[in-house]
C-alpha cells in the first residue's frame, strides 16, 4: 500500500526533542542521562523510520521507546545501586526560562518519590495529556492496572502535598 | 478528598508537569552523532561486502584447485589403466607366442 506520508528526520526531532526529553528528564530526574536516552530514541528512530507510518505513529512511537528506554536506564542504576532524583530540584545547568515555578518544582519533587509505575502513568497522563487507553497502550500495560496506577499515584501524590506543602492543606 | 480538591490537584499537576525545552545543543550532538553512526554503517557494510568478495574469490579459489586436483588425479588413473592394459596386451602376446612354440615343440616330438 502505498503512502503519503514521508518522515523526515531532522523535522521529526524539532517537533518531538522536548517531549522525549521531558519524558525521559521527569522518569529519570538526571538531565545528562535524559538528553543520552533522548539521542538514543532519535538514532533508533533514525534506524526504524522507514517503518513509520504516519506522524501519530511516529509520536506513539517515539513516546513508547522514550519510556522504554527511561525505565532500562533507571533498571541499570538501581543495578549499580545508584540513587537517581537528586538533579531534579537543582537548577544546574538549566536556563532560567526552563525552570517551572516553586510549586510546580516542588511538585515535581513530590512526583519523583512515587514508585516507577506511577509516576510514568502520571507524566503520560499530565505532561502528554493522553487517555488511560492510550496510556495503557503505550506502556504496554492493561487498562485496568493503568486506571489504578493513576488513581494511586493521584493519591499518593495528594497525601505527600497533603503533609508537605502547605499550598495543598486547604482543601483537604 | 473531595472532586474539586482532585481537579485543583490535576490542573496544578498539568501545570507542572509542562514540557521541558531541549536544550539547544541537543539536536546538533543528535545530528552529529547521527552522521558518524550512518558514516559507521555505511563502513561496516562495505567491510562486510569486502568480505563477502574476499570469501567468495577464496571459495572460487579452493573450488578451481580442488577441481584441478580432481581431474588431474583420474587423468593418472586413466593413465595407469591404459598402462596397466598395454601390459596385459604384451603379457598375452608373449603367452600366445610360448604356447605356439611349446605346440610347435610337441609336434616335432611326435614326429
Amino acid at each position: 500500500m502505498a503512502r503519503d506520508w514521508q518522515p523526515d528526520f531532522e523535522q521529526l526531532v524539532d517537533e518531538h526533542q522536548s517531549m522525549v526529553f521531558s519524558l525521559a528528564w521527569r522518569m529519570t530526574g538526571d538531565r545528562g542521562l535524559a538528553e543520552e536516552i533522548a539521542q538514543d530514541v532519535f538514532i533508533e528512530l533514525d534506524r526504524h523510520l522507514r517503518r513509520m507510518e504516519s506522524p501519530s505513529h511516529a509520536l506513539f512511537w517515539l513516546r513508547r521507546v522514550a519510556m522504554s528506554r527511561a525505565a532500562d536506564a533507571m533498571r541499570r542504576r538501581r543495578v549499580r545501586g545508584l540513587d537517581l532524583w537528586v538533579e531534579i530540584e537543582e537548577s544546574h545547568g538549566v536556563q532560567a526560562e526552563e525552570r517551572s515555578s516553586p510549586l510546580g518544582s516542588r511538585l515535581e519533587g513530590l512526583l519523583a518519590t512515587l514508585p516507577e509505575p506511577h509516576r510514568a502513568a502520571l507524566v503520560l497522563r499530565y505532561q502528554e495529556d493522553l487517555t488511560p487507553e492510550e496510556i495503557a497502550a503505550t506502556l504496554d500495560t492493561p487498562l485496568a492496572t493503568v486506571k489504578s496506577h493513576l488513581q494511586r499515584g493521584l493519591k499518593l501524590l495528594r497525601a505527600k502535598a497533603a503533609s508537605r506543602l502547605k499550598e495543598y492543606i486547604r482543601g483537604t | 478528598m473531595g472532586p474539586e480538591a482532585m481537579d485543583e490537584m490535576e490542573r496544578e499537576l498539568r501545570q507542572a508537569l509542562e514540557r521541558r525545552p531541549a536544550p539547544p545543543s541537543l539536536k546538533l550532538r543528535l545530528m552529529e552523532r547521527r552522521r558518524r553512526e550512518q558514516a559507521q554503517r555505511q563502513h561496516s557494510r562495505m567491510v562486510l561486502w569486502q568480505r563477502l568478495a574476499a570469501s567468495l574469490t577464496l571459495a572460487a579459489a579452493l573450488g578451481g584447485v580442488l577441481a584441478w586436483r580432481s581431474a588431474r588425479e583420474r587423468r593418472r588413473g586413466e593413465e595407469a589403466r591404459q598402462q596397466v592394459l598395454t601390459a596385459l596386451r604384451i603379457t598375452t602376446r608373449a603367452l600366445n607366442e610360448m604356447e605356439s612354440q611349446l605346440a610347435a615343440r610337441n609336434r616335432d616330438a611326435q614326429e
